[in-house]
């Protein structure tokens, strides 16, 4: 296999700061919006969407490129429109073997993720990282890089996000922006912030 | 407690409980796919078809449904209508489908259909499951439009990619930051904020 390392590095970089996942691509606005009041549980929350999200990243890749595609190949079926359908059950199968494994061996883990754990199963960044890298016919490594990077990306993005809500609780919001209004308009000028990073690759 | 009528449900989904205002469900697609009318019109379009078919499904099988399975279940129904709706852009719509990219697939985790299949469909009639979904299809359709509108006449000056202005004079002084990303996130802080001042004077009014 050749492996051309700049491209790793540009996709790295690419992903988890230029078209971070939050504020450029719009995946996970949900937790995004809703588990960022405070920093422990956002970081919570960004490691365990890291997690999960490379793992997931990395399982339906060979599953498209060991199962699906083979098999099609063999029964002389095009059964790609599949694709929807299996990535969202590996999905929640991932969720569910990660927690059981968390809870078996790492119990304090377990503890500290509590309720995210279940939830990422419903975190679009996970399902659109996966129907990205098959949309963009990545290769193994460029996958795993491509998916480690956006999960990373998420964690910044939400734990800047939580930073700024736990200062923001004890400003005077006007009554009508108070919860998702002001996080919004919070969000917008983080994402105009993460558009100076548009320039770091040609 | 009298079971909620069907009129009530569709109502509902308009204004009470807009998933996008009120219940503030399913951004990810909101903030994505409503920098042009023609996008947010498509997006909205697919989330009502995929939302009356799982409804409508989740209904019928209501009294089949077990606790612990049962949101393994609806993802499954969910998953076949968008893989319905996928293919038939596809093949019917393929600019705006490849405009739409992942967003298509993506309404499988879409929190506003689990979300309906969980409150109502899967304890309610089929006709009021069906109320029930094209009342939060047509709240959800209409709160994209809106700023689909705002977001392409700002940025692009045109609508449904036809010209408002004079593109020789417009162009200077196109607000391009709309149809970027944190136009997005402007606009539907914006609109949020707008729905809760219009609720509040009205519950003001109607204390005094």
């Amino acid at each position: 296999m050749n492996l051309d390392f700049s491209m790793l590095v540009t996709i790295f970089i690419a992903t988890a700061l230029i078209n971070n996942f939050v504020f450029s691509m719009f995946l996970g606005i949900c937790p995004f919006l809703g588990v960022s009041r405070k920093i422990d549980m956002a970081f919570g929350m960004g490691c365990a969407v890291t997690f999960v999200l490379t793992l997931s990243g990395l399982v339906t890749w060979l599953i498209v490129h060991a199962v699906i595609v083979p098999l099609g190949g063999a029964l002389g079926l095009e059964l790609t429109f599949l694709k929807n359908t299996v990535f969202i059950f590996v999905i929640a199968a991932m969720v569910q073997l990660v927690e059981m494994y968390i809870r078996k061996f790492f119990p304090g883990l377990y503890v500290a993720f509590g309720v995210f754990l279940p939830l990422i199963t419903t975190n679009c960044a996970i399902l659109g990282a996966c129907l990205l890298i098959d949309m963009r016919g990545y290769g193994l490594v460029e996958a795993a890089a491509f998916s480690f990077a956006a999960g990373l990306g998420f964690a910044i993005a939400i734990t800047i996000m939580a930073g700024i809500r736990e200062h923001l609780v004890y400003s005077d919001v006007p009554q009508a922006l108070r919860g998702p209004g002001i996080t919004l308009l919070t969000a917008a000028m983080l994402a105009l912030a993460f558009m100076g990073f548009a320039g770091m690759i040609r | 407690m009298a079971e909620i009528t069907a009129g009530q449900r569709f109502k509902a989904g308009f204004w009470a409980d807009n998933p996008t205002l009120v219940q503030v469900l399913g951004m990810c697609p909101t903030l994505a796919v409503s920098n042009s009318l023609e996008n947010a019109l498509v997006m909205g379009m697919a989330v009502t078809f995929v939302l009356l078919g799982s409804n409508l499904i989740t209904s019928l099988l209501r009294n089949l449904l077990r606790p612990h399975l049962r949101i393994l279940i609806f993802t499954l129904t969910i998953a076949g209508f968008v893989t319905i709706a996928d293919l038939f852009l596809q093949a019917h719509l393929p600019a705006a489908s490849k405009k739409l990219g992942p967003f298509v697939p993506l309404i499988i985790v879409n929190c506003i259909i689990i979300a309906r299949c969980e409150v109502c469909a899967s304890r309610s009639s089929v006709r009021a499951a069906l109320a029930d979904a094209v009342g939060q299809g047509l709240g959800f359709t209409i709160a994209l439009s809106i700023l689909g509108v705002v977001r392409e006449v700002l940025g692009s000056g045109t609508l449904l990619n036809r010209p408002v202005f004079d593109p020789q004079a417009f162009k200077p002084h196109a607000w391009v930051i709309m149809i970027l990303p944190p136009g997005a996130f402007i606009m539907l802080g914006i609109l949020i904020g707008a729905a809760n001042q219009v609720r509040l004077r009205r519950a003001r009014g109607g204390a005094a």
